[in-house]
C-alpha cells in the first residue's frame, strides 16, 4: 500500500558527525530522506537534522538506534527546511582533476588517485582531514565521514565521493 | 599587536598563549611545535614571515586543539569571555583576527562583546569565525572578513547559517560578485570592510568596491588549501604595521599572488612551500602600490 506523502518530520542529532552516520545509513536502507537545517530556534551555527516521511519516522529511529544513534527528539514540520548544497563542479588542471561541492574544494591526481590538496571551508576539522587526507591514495584513504563532525566535512564528503566517481571513470 | 585566534588539529591540546615563532619550515607558539597544515598554522606561519619582513613585533597566538567535536573551540570562547579587558583607552590599536573554530552562535556573540570593550580593537575574521559572525547577526562589529567567492554568497544569503546551506541561485552566481556584495551589505550581514579573494580580489569599504585586484593571475593557486589563509595572516600583519584597512588588503591581495606567482605552483603544491616568497612578493607589492 502507498504510504500518505508530504507530512514531514525532523529527526533532530546530537551533532554533525551523528548525522552524517544516520543519513548514510538511513539512505542504505532505501529511506526517503533529506539532510536539512535544524529550526531557527535551537541552531547553533553548524548543525544538522535528517527530514523524513513522518510515517517513516519511527522506522528511522529503530534503524538509527540500532547502530547506537540515539535521536535528540522527532518533530513533525509543516514548513520547508534549508538543505545543504547540492552543487558539484569539477576543475580540470591537466594531470589534477578539482572537485568542488559547495564551498568544500578536493583535487587529485588523475593517474595515481592521490589526493593532492583540501581547500576551503573554516569549522575546525578541516585541517584535522588535510593532515589525515592528503598525501593518501582515494581508494585507501580515511574519509570524511568516518573523521569529521562538521557541516563542511559533510561537504568535503560530497567532493570526496565524487572524486572517487570521477577516479574511477579515468 | 596582533593576536591569532583559532584551533589546531591536535586532540587535547589545552588553551595556549603565547608569541609565535616561524623559522626553518617549523611553526611554534609558545615553544609548543605545531603541525604546519592549512588552517590557522599556516594564517600563523605567514603573519610570523610577514611581520619579518615589515620589521615590527611578532604575532602572538591564542589556540587549542579540535578536531571537530568542539572542545578547543569552546576552551577558546571560555578563555576570551572571561577576560577581564581593561576599559581604559590605550593609543595601541590591538588587531585580534579570529580564524578556524567550530561555529556556536550564543558563544562568539559574548566572546565578541568582551574584545569590542578593548577601545582600540580591530577586529578580523576568516574561516569558522567568519561564519558564526554572519550566522549569529554581529558581522558589523567586525571591520574586516576575507571571504572567497563561496563564503561571500553565504554572507549574501539572509537565511543561511553557514556556507553549506547557501542556496543553490546564490552559489550560481558566485561570479557576480558585485550583487553579492550589495546584498551582503543589505542584511548587515557584511564587516565594515571585506577582501574578496577569488579570481578577481575585490576590496570594499562599506558595501562600495574601492579596489579590484587582478594580476598576476595564477589558476594553480584555487586546488591549493591554505592560500586563503595566507592571504589572511598577510592583510593582518599589514594592518599591525599601521596600514589602514583599506590599502593592507589591496598590498595583501598583491602579495599573495605573487607569492603564488614566484613560487610556480602546480595544484599538487603545498602552501607552506610558497610562504618564503613572501618577502620579495611583499617588497614588490608594497613598491606596484605605490606606484598605482
Amino acid at each position: 500500500m502507498a504510504k500518505a506523502k508530504n507530512q514531514k518530520s525532523l529527526i533532530l542529532l546530537n551533532d554533525v558527525s551523528e548525522a552524517i552516520k544516520a543519513e548514510h545509513l538511513l539512505k542504505a536502507k532505501k529511506l526517503d530522506i533529506k539532510v536539512v537545517a535544524p529550526p531557527v530556534e535551537i541552531r547553533i551555527g553548524c548543525d544538522l537534522a535528517i527530514e523524513t516521511e513522518l510515517l517513516d519516522s519511527y522506522e528511522a529511529k529503530k534503524i538509527l538506534e540500532a547502530y547506537k544513534i540515539k535521536p535528540i527528539k522527532i518533530i513533525p514540520l509543516s514548513s520547508t527546511q534549508l538543505e545543504p548544497t547540492d552543487i558539484i563542479k569539477k576543475v580540470d588542471f591537466g594531470d589534477y582533476l578539482m572537485i568542488k561541492a559547495g564551498h568544500m574544494k578536493l583535487s587529485f591526481n588523475k593517474t595515481t588517485g592521490e589526493i593532492v590538496n583540501i581547500s576551503g571551508g573554516g569549522c575546525s576539522d578541516i585541517p584535522f582531514l588535510a593532515l589525515r587526507m592528503v598525501g593518501n591514495s582515494l581508494i585507501k584513504t580515511e574519509k570524511p565521514e568516518d573523521l569529521g563532525c562538521t557541516l563542511c566535512a559533510y561537504m568535503l564528503q560530497k567532493a570526496y565521493e565524487e572524486a572517487v566517481r570521477s577516479y574511477r571513470r579515468v | 599587536m596582533l593576536t591569532i585566534i583559532g584551533t589546531v588539529p591536535l586532540k587535547g591540546m589545552p588553551l595556549t598563549l603565547g608569541s609565535c615563532k616561524f623559522s626553518n619550515g617549523k611553526l611554534k607558539v609558545d615553544d609548543l611545535e605545531l603541525p604546519l597544515i592549512n588552517g590557522t598554522s599556516v594564517m600563523i606561519a605567514a603573519a610570523v614571515t610577514t611581520s619579518g619582513s615589515l620589521g615590527i613585533k611578532t604575532p602572538q597566538a591564542i589556540l587549542a586543539g579540535d578536531t571537530g567535536s568542539g572542545d578547543g573551540s569552546n576552551l577558546i570562547y571560555r578563555f576570551l569571555r572571561d577576560q577581564k579587558c581593561s576599559l581604559h583607552a590605550s593609543s595601541n590599536q590591538e588587531i585580534f583576527a579570529l580564524h578556524y573554530i567550530k561555529p556556536n552562535i550564543l558563544y562568539i556573540k559574548e566572546a565578541v562583546k568582551r574584545l569590542k570593550r578593548k577601545p582600540n580593537a580591530i577586529l578580523v575574521a576568516d574561516a569558522g569565525a567568519m561564519y558564526v559572525a554572519k550566522a549569529a547577526g554581529i558581522a558589523k562589529e567586525f571591520d574586516l572578513f576575507t571571504p572567497d567567492l563561496g563564503e561571500m554568497a553565504f554572507l549574501a544569503d539572509p537565511e543561511a547559517v553557514h556556507p553549506a546551506y547557501v542556496r543553490n541561485y546564490l552559489f550560481e552566481n558566485a561570479n557576480d560578485v558585485d550583487s553579492l556584495i550589495k546584498q551582503a551589505y543589505e542584511y548587515s550581514n557584511a564587516s565594515n570592510f571585506l577582501l574578496v579573494k577569488g579570481a578577481i580580489d575585490y576590496v570594499v569599504d562599506r558595501a562600495t568596491v574601492v579596489a579590484k585586484v587582478v594580476e598576476p593571475s595564477v589558476a594553480a593557486l584555487e586546488p591549493i588549501g591554505g592560500t586563503g589563509d595566507s592571504l589572511s595572516g598577510i592583510v593582518s600583519s599589514l594592518i599591525d604595521s599601521g596600514l589602514d584597512i583599506k590599502h593592507a588588503a589591496i598590498i595583501a591581495a598583491k602579495t599573495n599572488r605573487l607569492m603564488g606567482k614566484y613560487s610556480n605552483p602546480n595544484p599538487s603544491t603545498k602552501v607552506w612551500e610558497m610562504l618564503s616568497n613572501i618577502p620579495k612578493a611583499l617588497q614588490e607589492a608594497k613598491t606596484v602600490s605605490t606606484l598605482g
